[in-house]
């Protein structure tokens, strides 16, 4: 096939854990708390996929959190694509039938969007102590939530998959 | 062997790739993948926003015909007091026209006010913004000024066909010409990084060094007519202390915002009825 059709799960669960993640940081804005949940975004497609396909879904996906976020529109785009290209070099190392690779490679991930995003918009505010004081906060809380978040994740794309008849394992699965 | 090797290599060709494209691209098409993007997910915010209209109407359905009654007779009252304010006010409107058609004083700009959902808030270290749920369809302009039963909450910064981004007055991003309800001489306004935890704050620069603030009696900043988008005398906040500038010439200050500000439900946006005209009126 030309395409997988996974990566309309995997697009759509992108845009569901987006969604939910705002809902939650729209509820949470009168006790000045943010949630960053970027990092699983990109994970399953990097491991899962083929080059095309994984290619199509990062971008959808990065454009489509570009939208949402009002950071600069191609940050997260770029920063999705940096990211997965460094997943997809060494995927042959992760084992994705398991959650245990997926979910460190999603905090790294997730780390490194934090940092994009903090470059990014907040290059002038570095020297701010109060604005490390809220990265750090909106570090621990996201990563914090994320051991319960992630694992919930990938097991949904994988229940989705299977749901669906498609295939539960990477293209290329790693060779032992 | 080889064609592994140039298989590692695809990720990093297609990122070389992006990024070279990303700069090429004309900015119309990123603009319009941006507002495209955008637009289909608008949809999603508002029908999650009216759902909580349903929600709180459901909530309210729930309460007994005497906790109603009672909720009723309270706004009567209130209606009645607010009755007495509104002609108190047209009175005073109409003394103060007299007075400026007297003194041949230039006209006030008038605004119509547009009260708009919250859909969504946008707030942490790096950005301070809200989403609106009325847009283009509404005729809100960009730039228009946002406010709330407290005073300004901000300013629009993007329209859309359905909903609009405010950029709070919290955001380092928001600056605005200012004065001490007391004072009359213009001070500058400006939003601060956020130090957390449900407290608001800004930053005023530029006061006057004759003007003193202490925590017993913080002084009242309101907008000024100075910088066009706002009408003179909402409030933006209190200010407990002033200290000399970085310049040694004038004072700047914290400014206390109102907390409600983080956890906004609703708000007004002032549409100018007679927008200024960048070629003839002096802002």
């Amino acid at each position: 096939m030309f395409l997988d059709p996974r990566i309309l799960i995997m697009f759509g669960a992108n845009a569901l854990l987006l969604y939910l993640s705002l809902l939650v940081n729209s509820a949470l804005s009168s006790w000045s708390l943010y949630l960053v949940l970027l990092g699983p975004m990109l994970v399953l497609p990097a491991i899962f996929l083929r080059h095309r396909s994984y290619l199509l879904c990062i971008l959808l996906t990065g454009l489509w959190v570009d939208a949402e976020l009002p950071c600069q529109f191609g940050l997260l785009t770029l920063g999705f694509l940096t990211a997965g290209a460094c997943i997809f070099q060494i995927r042959f190392r992760f084992r994705a039938e398991h959650n245990y690779h997926p979910i460190i490679l999603s905090h790294s991930c997730n780390l490194f969007c934090i940092a994009l995003i903090s470059i990014a918009t907040g290059f002038e505010y570095l020297s701010v102590s109060s604005f490390w004081i809220q990265i750090l906060i909106t570090t621990v809380l996201s990563h914090g939530l994320l051991t319960i978040v992630a694992p919930w994740f990938f097991d949904l794309q994988r229940l989705l998959f299977e749901l669906c008849r498609l295939e539960t394992e990477p293209e290329d699965f790693p060779i032992l | 062997m080889a064609k592994l090797r140039l298989d590692k290599l695809k990720p990093l060709v297609a990122l070389g790739v992006f990024l070279i494209a990303w700069w090429i691209v004309p900015p119309v098409i990123k603009s319009f993948l941006k507002i495209s993007f955008t637009e289909f997910q608008a949809p999603s915010w508002v029908v999650s926003s009216y759902l909580e209209d349903l929600q709180g109407f459901w909530a309210r359905r729930s309460h007994s015909k005497i906790e109603l009654i009672e909720a009723g007779r309270e706004l009567a009252r209130k209606k009645a007091y607010y009755q007495y304010i509104a002609q108190r006010n047209e009175s005073l409107e109409a003394e103060v026209d007299r007075l400026e058609s007297i003194l041949h004083m230039p006209t006030r700009r008038e605004f119509r006010y547009e009260v708009a959902r919250v859909v969504r808030r946008d707030l942490s270290a790096w950005w301070q913004q809200i989403i609106i749920r009325k847009g283009r369809d509404y005729n809100i302009p960009e730039g228009a000024a946002v406010i709330f039963s407290s005073g300004v909450v901000g300013r629009v910064v993007e329209v859309n066909a359905f909903t609009s981004r405010i950029e709070l007055v919290t955001s380092p991003n928001f600056r605005m010409a200012a004065t001490f309800e007391t004072d009359g001489r213009p001070v500058i306004y400006q939003g601060v990084v956020q130090s957390g935890f449900g407290r608001a704050t800004g930053s005023v620069n530029d006061a006057p060094q004759d003007i003193i603030a202490n925590s017993q009696a913080p002084l009242k900043l309101v907008s000024t007519s100075l910088g066009g988008t706002f009408p003179p005398g909402l409030t933006i906040g209190s200010v407990s202390w002033l200290e000399p500038g970085s310049t040694g010439i004038f004072q700047a200050g914290e400014v206390t915002l109102d907390e409600r500000l983080l956890s906004l439900h609703e708000v007004s946006v002032l549409i100018p009825l007679n927008p200024l005209e960048p070629n003839n009126d002096v802002p």
